[in-house]
């Protein structure tokens, strides 16, 4: 058969294409690779090594009489301060309390605790922080039938001015029946609002349902101990 | 809270006394647990973080409040993927403390533009709502959704570093964030990061100890306390 220079020509193009296209490829790939090689030595990815808990330090001392002795006064500083018979400890992101006596827990609550926000007065930029404090506190007092002298920023959050006046201030229906005061004007007391338990909505205190509040109240003496976190 | 640890927090303290007692304690020990004693003495709470036992204690006045489990202790760092030097190790027990919180600037701030008198209520025969009042009103806007992977600075010099995932670790994957990584240094985006010790939990733990993590909170790193 007799074949036409033409034919034979585009049948030699047709036979190369798959080699070019192989070349392509290789070369895209290399460029890839090269581009990706050079971002990698550039890149400082982050990189986990275990962390040693091997104790590295100590107390400058290899006598075992010195050191038992020290261990021991340690541990005599930790006992005399650690909370002992009814104590309440308040789990402030969880909005949870609980009343213990003697290791045991008796009462378990569900509480409302600080927003966390903070309220600016516009008029000279004071602000007030509504956390829920950290840490341990007393019951300084105990009271039924709480009154409330509402404090300035009670009413700088809905937008109103202070009174003048300070029987303005008084409001007997806020706290509930019962109220613990825990030092720097925070309270553990009832709610208007009960189906708000369990949110972060106070400006600091901790609000209880009734029937938790009464149970708390009447098991939790003026010197008990407040744990908050 | 783990009622359980709040019914058993004298054990530790048994526990160490009994080897106090028994055995002349490592100097190491010895010095952890005065770093305790010196934190029990104040009121505020602080953190046990227990590398050995892989868990972080929320503690006041020696007490266990709460403990969090963690899935993994990491010191991560941002390295080249050759020639890689790491970071020098910390020296235990120590404390640390937050010099940094990832909770001090996530606050929400409420900010009356203008005050205004409050309107007088003359009428008592009508009854109002308890809208306004006693550390109790309702708050009219959702929580803001507490992170899960947060870093606070710590007085050490290192981060802290929370997270419910720790970077990928296989050869491929620390391949491909190095990759990443580039890309983004070669367009100017990148972030620098100084070592973190990385504390690997669950994201509802990473969330609730957040608060905790405020400038001032003092973390107590031993074993075995």
């Amino acid at each position: 058969m007799i074949v036409a220079p033409h034919d034979e020509f585009a049948q030699s193009r047709r036979s190369r294409w798959p080699l070019a296209l192989a070349l392509l490829v290789a070369a895209l790939l290399l460029v890839t690779a090269g581009a990706a090689a050079v971002l990698a030595r550039l890149g400082r990815p982050f990189i986990a090594s275990p962390f040693n808990a091997t104790p590295s330090v100590g107390v400058d001392s290899d006598n075992p009489a010195y050191l038992t002795k020290l261990a021991g006064q340690a541990v005599r500083e930790i006992e005399k301060v650690h909370p002992k018979g009814t104590y309440i400890v308040v789990d402030s992101y969880r909005n949870q309390l609980h009343l213990i006596q003697d290791g045991k827990v008796i009462r378990s609550a569900v509480c409302s605790t600080g927003t966390g926000r903070v309220l600016r007065d516009p008029r000279n930029g004071k602000e007030w922080v509504f956390d829920t404090p950290m840490g341990e506190r007393v019951v300084e007092r105990k009271v039924t039938h709480p009154v409330w002298a509402k404090p300035d920023w009670a009413f700088i959050e809905d937008g109103y001015l202070p009174p003048k006046d300070s029987s303005e201030r008084f409001d007997n229906e806020s706290l509930g029946n019962y109220a613990l005061y825990i030092g720097d004007g925070y309270i553990i007391h009832g709610t208007l609002f009960q189906s708000l338990l369990g949110r972060r909505v106070t400006h600091g205190c901790v609000r209880l349902g009734d029937a938790d509040l009464e149970f708390v109240y009447h098991h939790a003496p003026i010197g008990t101990r407040v744990y908050l976190y | 809270m783990r009622l359980s640890a709040l019914a058993c927090i004298s054990i530790s303290l048994a526990a160490a006394g009994a080897k106090a007692g028994a055995i002349a304690p490592e100097p190491a020990r010895v010095a952890a647990l005065q770093m305790e004693a010196s934190l029990a003495k104040k009121p505020d709470v602080y953190l046990l973080l227990d590398p050995e036992r892989r868990v972080l204690e929320i503690k006041a006045r020696g007490a266990v409040l709460d403990t969090v489990p963690l899935a993994g202790i990491e010191v991560i760092s941002q390295q080249p993927i050759m020639g890689r030097r790491l970071p020098s190790h910390a020296p235990i027990p120590a404390i640390w403390t937050v010099e940094q919180g990832a909770g001090d600037s996530d606050r929400e701030i409420i900010a009356p533009t203008k005050l205004v008198p409050e309107p007088k209520n003359d009428d008592d025969d009508t009854e109002d709502e308890p809208t306004t009042s006693a550390g109790p009103t309702p708050t009219p806007t959702p929580t803001p959704v507490t992170p899960s992977s947060y870093r606070s600075r710590l007085d050490s010099g290192w981060d802290l570093w929370v997270t419910d995932q720790l970077p990928p670790q296989t050869r491929w994957q620390t391949l491909l964030a190095a990759v990443r990584d580039g890309w983004r240094r070669l367009h100017g985006r990148a972030q620098n990061y100084i070592p973190a010790i990385t504390l690997a939990m669950t994201d509802a733990d990473a969330q609730r100890i957040h608060h905790l993590l405020r400038t001032g909170m003092p973390i107590l790193v031993a074993d075995e306390m």
